[in-house]
């Protein structure tokens, strides 16, 4: 059985918005396939993650027209 | 014609070559993210418009001043040149409130033309106003957190500098904006179809 170390739950919101280094995300990625409730956690958490993407807009064309003009 | 592929720094660096087409991308590339976060603190789409606008304006008038020297960091600058501008308009106009709608949407914004189907369009604006709407329930130092990483794209390390909190403060206040907003909206979704389909 592959040994895994403890993470907590900021390393979790850490990995979720890409700020670990490469051995850390490997290691919570590891954590995350091996224990149930950190791998809900994580779904939960990432599920509301791409939620809020869906909040991103542009507004109306006529004011970047104005900033284009601009430049 | 600019490919996509140029990064942040290039295209500044392309824009003071002369090159009018390298801040156009630039205003392509960053403005869903600027006004999404202008958006969330002034609570008015309308102001958040003008307010993006001038903040390409400002930034063009510092590269255009040679005074633009943030060592390729393009993004977290002009993302900083946003949100004071956004606070600024917040604090001066917070002792003249607009009518805001039960959504936290101004109620002037509530028209609009489109040609997609009706049904279709008020869904996903329900979604997004609800949204919306509950993150301005959270709790103001959550809010924060969440605009500043989720929009503004600040690092955690960046995000504690700025609001004097050590890093797991504001991991921790990411955290529970999260719990709280998925909360709120599977509480919604839960009374949604309570409405629709009663005992």
């Amino acid at each position: 059985m592959p040994m895994t170390k403890t993470f907590t739950q900021n390393d979790l919101i850490r990995y979720l918005y890409d700020e670990t280094s490469l051995e850390e995300a490997r290691e919570i990625q590891l954590a995350i396939l091996c224990n149930g409730s950190l791998q809900e956690e994580y779904n939960n958490l990432n599920a509301t993650k791409l939620m809020l993407d869906e909040l991103l807009e542009t507004g109306t064309s006529s004011s970047l027209q104005s900033s284009r003009s601009k430049v | 014609m600019i490919t996509n592929t140029l990064n942040d720094g290039q295209l500044v660096a392309l824009y003071l070559n002369g090159n009018e087409g390298g801040f156009e991308v630039l205003i392509e590339r960053h403005q869903a993210r600027i006004f999404t976060s202008i958006h969330l603190i002034v609570k008015d789409r309308y102001i958040a418009e003008d307010l993006r606008q001038e903040t390409f304006i400002k930034a063009l008038n510092t590269i255009n001043a040679g005074r633009y020297n943030d060592e390729g960091k393009f993004q977290p600058w002009i993302m900083r040149i946003a949100h004071n501008l956004a606070i600024d308009h917040f604090r001066k106009n917070k002792r003249f409130p607009c009518i805001v709608m039960e959504d936290g949407s101004n109620i002037f914004n509530t028209l609009e033309f489109s040609e997609a189907p009706y049904e279709t369009i008020q869904e996903q604006k329900d979604t997004k106003n609800k949204l919306l709407a509950f993150i301005q329930e959270l709790p103001e130092v959550q809010r924060e957190v969440l605009v500043m990483r989720h929009y503004m794209e600040m690092s955690f390390q960046d995000i504690a500098e700025s609001t004097g909190v050590s890093i797991n403060t504001a991991l921790g206040r990411m955290r529970y904006a999260l719990i709280n907003l998925r909360k709120k909206m599977i509480k919604n979704k839960n009374a949604y179809d309570q409405n629709i389909y009663p005992k």
